[in-house]
């Protein structure tokens, strides 16, 4: 009897009846992590919004005088080999990893959502093929498959975004058919079916929002994995070309060569690169841990 | 007394010491069989062939299976020595040169080198049959035929007496090949290494390394000194000086930037030797002209009048050794052009600020006032290919043009240059030889092979012909005044810097010294390696 009370005094007050703003303190006074990381996000998007607000120096403005020069009041991260701000080089790059991070892992992520439902509410060969298909892509490591494509798409910011997406789409097809499936044999989805609802609306108003929890997850998740990407295929020469100012072109640039002259060179990008990754990796935790049904009270 | 007893006994420990000591001093002079040497190099030879290749990373490698017929003194440069010609004369009106052959020299296969080996190669070279590259050609509009009259002879007629002619026979790339593998297939050297020099080619691991070993039937009697001869393929210049650094190489023989330099010396201190060797190539960026806007004389103008040279050499001089300014000859010698010359031409004035305002005036008089979008072509090679390109990508924009720096490997740069896929491409040219106007400014005439831009110039062909020929130095050097700056005031390629090498080397090599360019001495026939 008092298990049957416990029910319904969840059922009364439920999680998702509270208003935004108290599920937002709710968030942070249950998920501190998660909020941290909500905030590294927040103002990773504030700085990339409004980098030429904020941004002290001119990012292509070379100054021979000025080459090498130590983190100081003037130039709080010190210059580069070409006497470039250090500090307004990271904060135009904050715009580069976000367009990029984001871009890539919505296309990737919807593309791997459109395919999860699809295969899942298909079935049959059509699900077998298009599974077998993704073990192909699944087998390559993100990175791996990244260079690949850019090798033979060749070096921009669209085919950047390109090579990024493909491998971000087996991962989140492969997460959405397993929850699309399980939804697929809900009554309600035979009831659709029944009353003659088409297969389009079936998946789009049965289906797709039962899919959403893991959607955003991976979405998140992937966020800092492509930002990761984006800065790793820089470094390697494949990404974006000086004098863009990207975080991996930054740390592959003079960095490296002038490592022990002017260490701030590598220190400082490759903390922006650590703090956003984390960031993104803590939030997209903490929002699996809050949309999953089965660890939302585990806290 | 007592001081006469100490030096007395000073004289007691020289004496008694002198004769263990004076050959230890003297066994550093004295070369040294054995060892092998460790070579760092920036990347693979995209063939074996130098007649049809142009670029080091062929030259450095491949020189050591081969001979020249002349060469430069690799210990008195710019002298002129035989190499695998014994001796020449030349005919009273400077119009045929007969080359006499050392006998007895021999191939690595055993076979013995004729004038026939001779006539066959220096013929792929200058007359190369249809469809065979010669990246050299050119150079050698003087020659009208080779012959081989006799067996240790080969006689060379030219259309006009020229200075160059000789100078130009010593180009380090124009290696001897056997006659009979060419008969068997033209390209047969692209992939096989088969001369008479010190070396031979052991074992190439593509990406990895070229490893190289003794020639003991070397015809030059007691050489080479070494065991062999190593390259290891390092693209990363970084990863190249710390491979010097490490002592996991003894030498790179293209050269370092100068802060390279610089750190490398602070923490070897004299186990290496570092040596300005000179200016041997100049960065520029050529221009397609067949591709819109740079059809308009006054865009290609505004484009070199957008770069400040000044402040270009005090950023990137100690980046990358890109130190000084120039005309398309190189600084310092008869041809070089005054600065008071350099300072009438488009973007050398000294007030950038009106540079500027001119730069921006012409581009709105050519109907772009708010610039336009464009693509450099570069070569995804740090030193100093992408430090030029970021510093002229960045100076263009404050003239509103806006330039995607498109990065290439190695191999599709150089396709692209070849197949002229671009709009800019930043373009290094140089010399290998003597620097002579001949050698250089060829490039700049119509028709030529390395004219990647493909502009046509009839004043420039003229002063190219007229130069040529001219006999009388102050005549020659000022018609190449007039050709740069012809060249210069028409911005069809825009002038850049030159570059001044630095080679750095274990103190463990000796007998060797490092020629202007990088292309140069890289036969090590006479080099040889202390003992550690």
């Amino acid at each position: 009897m008092q298990r049957v009370q416990r029910v319904l005094l969840h059922v009364r007050k439920p999680y998702r009846d509270t208003t935004p703003w108290g599920a937002i303190c709710k968030f942070v006074r249950t998920k501190p992590l998660g909020a941290a990381g909500a905030a590294i996000i927040v103002l990773m998007a504030l700085t990339a919004v409004c980098a030429d607000l904020i941004a002290p120096y001119d990012v292509y403005e070379i100054n021979q005088q000025l080459q090498f020069t130590p983190p100081s009041l003037a130039h709080w991260l010190g210059t580069d080999e070409f006497g470039r701000d250090v500090l307004s080089r990271i904060i135009y790059g904050a715009r580069i990893a976000l367009f990029i991070g984001l871009v890539s892992s919505f296309l990737g992520a919807t593309g791997g959502a459109v395919i999860g439902v699809l295969s899942a509410y298909l079935g049959g060969k059509t699900d077998l093929w298009i599974q077998r298909l993704m073990d192909i892509l699944l087998a390559f490591p993100l990175l791996v498959l990244a260079l690949a494509i850019v090798s033979v798409l060749g070096r921009s910011i669209p085919n950047l975004i390109v090579a990024i997406a493909i491998p971000v789409i087996p991962r989140t097809a492969r997460i959405v058919r397993s929850s699309a499936l399980s939804a697929k044999e809900n009554v309600y989805v035979e009831a659709a079916r029944a009353v003659g609802s088409s297969h389009l609306r079936v998946m789009w108003c049965h289906i797709v929002p039962n899919v959403m929890s893991p959607f955003l997850i991976i979405l998140t998740a992937q966020l800092g994995s492509a930002i990761l990407t984006e800065a790793s295929l820089s470094f390697l020469g494949l990404g974006t070309a000086e004098p863009t100012p990207s975080w991996g072109l930054m740390l592959s640039g003079g960095a490296p060569m002038y490592a022990e002259k002017a260490p701030w060179l590598a220190i400082f990008p490759g903390l922006a690169i650590s703090l956003a990754v984390f960031g993104f990796n803590l939030f997209g935790d903490s929002l699996r841990d809050a949309l999953d049904p089965k660890l939302r009270h585990r806290t | 007394m007592r001081g006469c007893k100490k030096s007395m006994l000073l004289l007691a420990i020289v004496i008694f010491t002198g004769p263990w000591a004076m050959p230890l001093a003297l066994a550093e002079d004295k070369p040294h069989y054995g060892g092998v040497l460790r070579v760092a190099l920036a990347g693979d030879p995209p063939s074996l062939d130098m007649h049809q290749e142009q670029t080091f990373m062929v030259t450095i490698p491949m020189s050591t299976v081969y001979n020249t017929l002349v060469m430069f003194d690799p210990h008195q440069y710019p002298k002129i020595i035989g190499d695998l010609a014994q001796a020449w004369t030349v005919s009273e009106d400077g119009m045929t040169w007969t080359f006499t052959l050392h006998q007895g020299v021999k191939f690595h296969d055993g076979s013995e080198l004729t004038s026939a080996d001779v006539k066959a190669s220096w013929d792929k070279i200058v007359f190369p049959p249809e469809g065979v590259v010669s990246t050299r050609k050119s150079l050698y509009q003087m020659v009208k035929s080779i012959e081989a009259p006799e067996r240790y002879t080969v006689v060379f007629r030219l259309h006009y007496p020229t200075a160059s002619f000789l100078p130009m026979l010593a180009h380090p790339a124009n290696f001897i090949y056997a006659k009979k593998y060419l008969d068997q297939d033209i390209n047969w050297y692209k992939t096989h290494a088969m001369g008479t020099g010190p070396f031979k080619l052991q074992e190439y691991v593509r990406g990895a390394s070229l490893e190289f070993k003794r020639n003991p039937d070397y015809w030059k009697k007691g050489l080479p000194y070494l065991d062999g001869a190593k390259y290891f393929i390092i693209p990363d210049t970084g990863a190249r000086a710390k491979s010097i650094r490490a002592e996991r190489t003894d030498v790179e023989f293209r050269g370092f930037a100068p802060v390279e330099v610089e750190s490398i010396t602070a923490q070897m201190g004299d186990k290496v030797t570092a040596a300005h060797s000179g200016q041997p190539a100049h960065w520029g960026i050529a221009i397609n002209v067949d591709k819109k806007p740079f059809d308009d004389a006054r865009v290609l103008r505004a484009l070199s009048l957008a770069l400040d040279r000044y402040e270009m050499v005090k950023t990137l001089g100690p980046l990358t050794g890109l130190d000084s300014i120039a005309g398309p000859m190189p600084p310092g010698t008869p041809w070089t052009l005054s600065p008071e010359e350099l300072q009438a031409l488009p973007g050398f004035g000294k007030d950038h600020e009106a540079n500027i305002r001119e730069a921006k005036r012409l581009l709105a008089e050519a109907g772009y006032p708010d610039g336009f979008h464009t693509v450099l072509t570069n070569r995804a090679v740090k030193l100093p290919y992408i430090d030029l390109g970021v510093y002229i990508v960045s100076a263009w924009k404050k003239i509103g043009v806006e330039a995607e720096h498109k990065l290439e490997e190695s191999a599709t740069w150089s396709k692209s240059r070849v197949t002229r896929d671009f709009e800019l491409l930043v373009d290094p040219f140089g010399f290998a030889a003597e620097g002579d106007p001949d050698e250089i400014m060829v490039k700049f005439t119509s028709g030529s092979p390395s004219n990647w831009g493909r502009f046509k110039d009839p004043v420039v062909d003229q002063l190219f012909e007229r130069q040529k020929v001219e006999r009388d130095a102050q005549k020659r050097a000022q018609l190449v005044h007039d050709m740069q700056k012809r060249i210069m005031d028409q911005a069809w390629e825009i002038v850049g810097l030159w570059w001044t090498r630095v080679e750095v080397r274990s103190a463990r090599m000796h007998n060797y010294e490092p020629l202007p360019s990088h292309w140069m001495n890289r036969r090590l026939e006479d080099v040889w390696l202390s003992a550690k």
